[in-house]
């Protein structure tokens, strides 16, 4: 199947809010998505965005039965590792569920490796839940590896009231 | 001793940045992991586009280290992004050195980032740890912290840069 992967534009927003939409549904997490295409249009596309995205685009005849022509989406952005230096950290990477198996998700992908390659990053991470097994495999298969499994390495957070409670006891300058 | 300051790194200060990084790497057992130098810390956080954000412990020459320092704590961060609830703080790096603490320099560290991410905006602040470093652990989950690899079961997994050559050039 014929298809494109471009840099978002701003107008993409709203479909990439609904694409985020489907990945959470897929995750068992809709309840936890709380920002919208506005966030999504204010962070990613000011002076100083905060992601990038690409995503994939078929032509008009391949078009979802709903209508949409964006079917896939993955958004990343940089970090930095004390170790290494420049990493880049694929956050989400999805492909919706009509248009897998035709390489899409692995279009996307490379098009990841390819920028994060040019901006001299020296690897990619990225976060996968332990059930998922599709995309466990489709990762591995790419060489990437289970630093959980094999430095124990697992993700923390403050948030709601416990990040508040921390800030207010925060030294005065 | 109770008498330190928290003020953001300069450059002047990456022989300090690295330093820290190497003694924390130590005690994460995998001090020959750090291959970053000071001219790429340098580069890297100080130039046109900054990839991370620091900030350092210091205290009073008088209170310098058996060695000699003054700068003795340090956290490194940046945004990061998350399509559900938006932008966050990570937490790369966060050490003190030995000798200095048990006195509150860490707890205030955290603080002073919280503060930061909710100035800036962040819904949340995230970092790793590695599962054995249970002082680490307990100092954070004391502090309202969840551990989202246990909670909800996210897995960190890396590509090196050998394998993004492979799948960027298929």
């Amino acid at each position: 199947m014929n298809f494109k992967v471009r840099a978002a534009r701003k107008e993409d927003c709203k479909d990439i809010s609904r694409m985020i939409m489907e990945l959470a549904v897929y995750e068992k997490m809709p309840d936890q998505v709380k920002i919208s295409h506005e966030e999504l249009e204010r962070d990613g596309f000011s002076p100083n965005p905060f992601y990038e995205c690409l995503i994939a685009e078929v032509p008009d005849e391949h078009k979802t039965k709903d209508g949409y022509t964006i079917v896939g989406y993955v958004l990343y952005f940089y970090t930095y590792s004390t170790w290494k230096g420049r990493s880049v950290y694929m956050e989400d990477l999805y492909v919706m569920p009509d248009f897998r198996g035709k390489g899409i998700g692995k279009g996307l992908m490379a098009k990841v490796a390819q920028v994060g390659v040019e901006k001299q990053c020296v690897r990619l991470q990225l976060s996968v839940l332990d059930w998922n097994k599709p995309s466990l495999d489709f990762y591995v298969a790419k060489g990437a590896e289970d630093l959980t499994a094999k430095e124990g390495w697992h993700f923390l957070r403050f948030d709601g009231q416990s990040l508040d409670t921390l800030a207010k006891e925060a030294p005065k300058d | 001793m109770a008498n330190f300051i928290l003020r953001k790194a300069e450059p002047k200060d990456v022989s300090d940045i690295l330093r820290l990084i190497k003694e924390l790497a130590k005690f994460e057992k995998m001090e020959e992991q750090v291959i970053l130098t000071e001219k790429e810390l340098l580069e890297d956080g100080f130039g046109d586009h900054p990839f991370y954000h620091c900030f350092l412990a210091e205290v009073p020459e008088d209170h310098q280290s058996s060695d000699g320092y003054t700068v003795i704590g340090f956290a490194m961060y940046y945004f990061t992004y998350d399509p559900w609830i938006g932008k966050l703080l990570y937490l790369e790096d966060f050490y003190v050195m030995k000798e200095f603490r048990g006195y509150g320099i860490g707890s205030d560290i955290l603080k002073h980032l919280s503060e930061t991410a909710v100035k800036t905006r962040c819904s949340s602040m995230h970092f790793i740890v590695a599962e054995w470093n249970k002082p680490s652990i307990e100092f954070y989950k004391r502090r309202g912290a969840s551990d989202l690899s246990d909670e909800e079961g996210w897995r960190l997994y890396a590509i090196e840069k050998d394998d993004l050559l492979k799948i960027s050039t298929k």
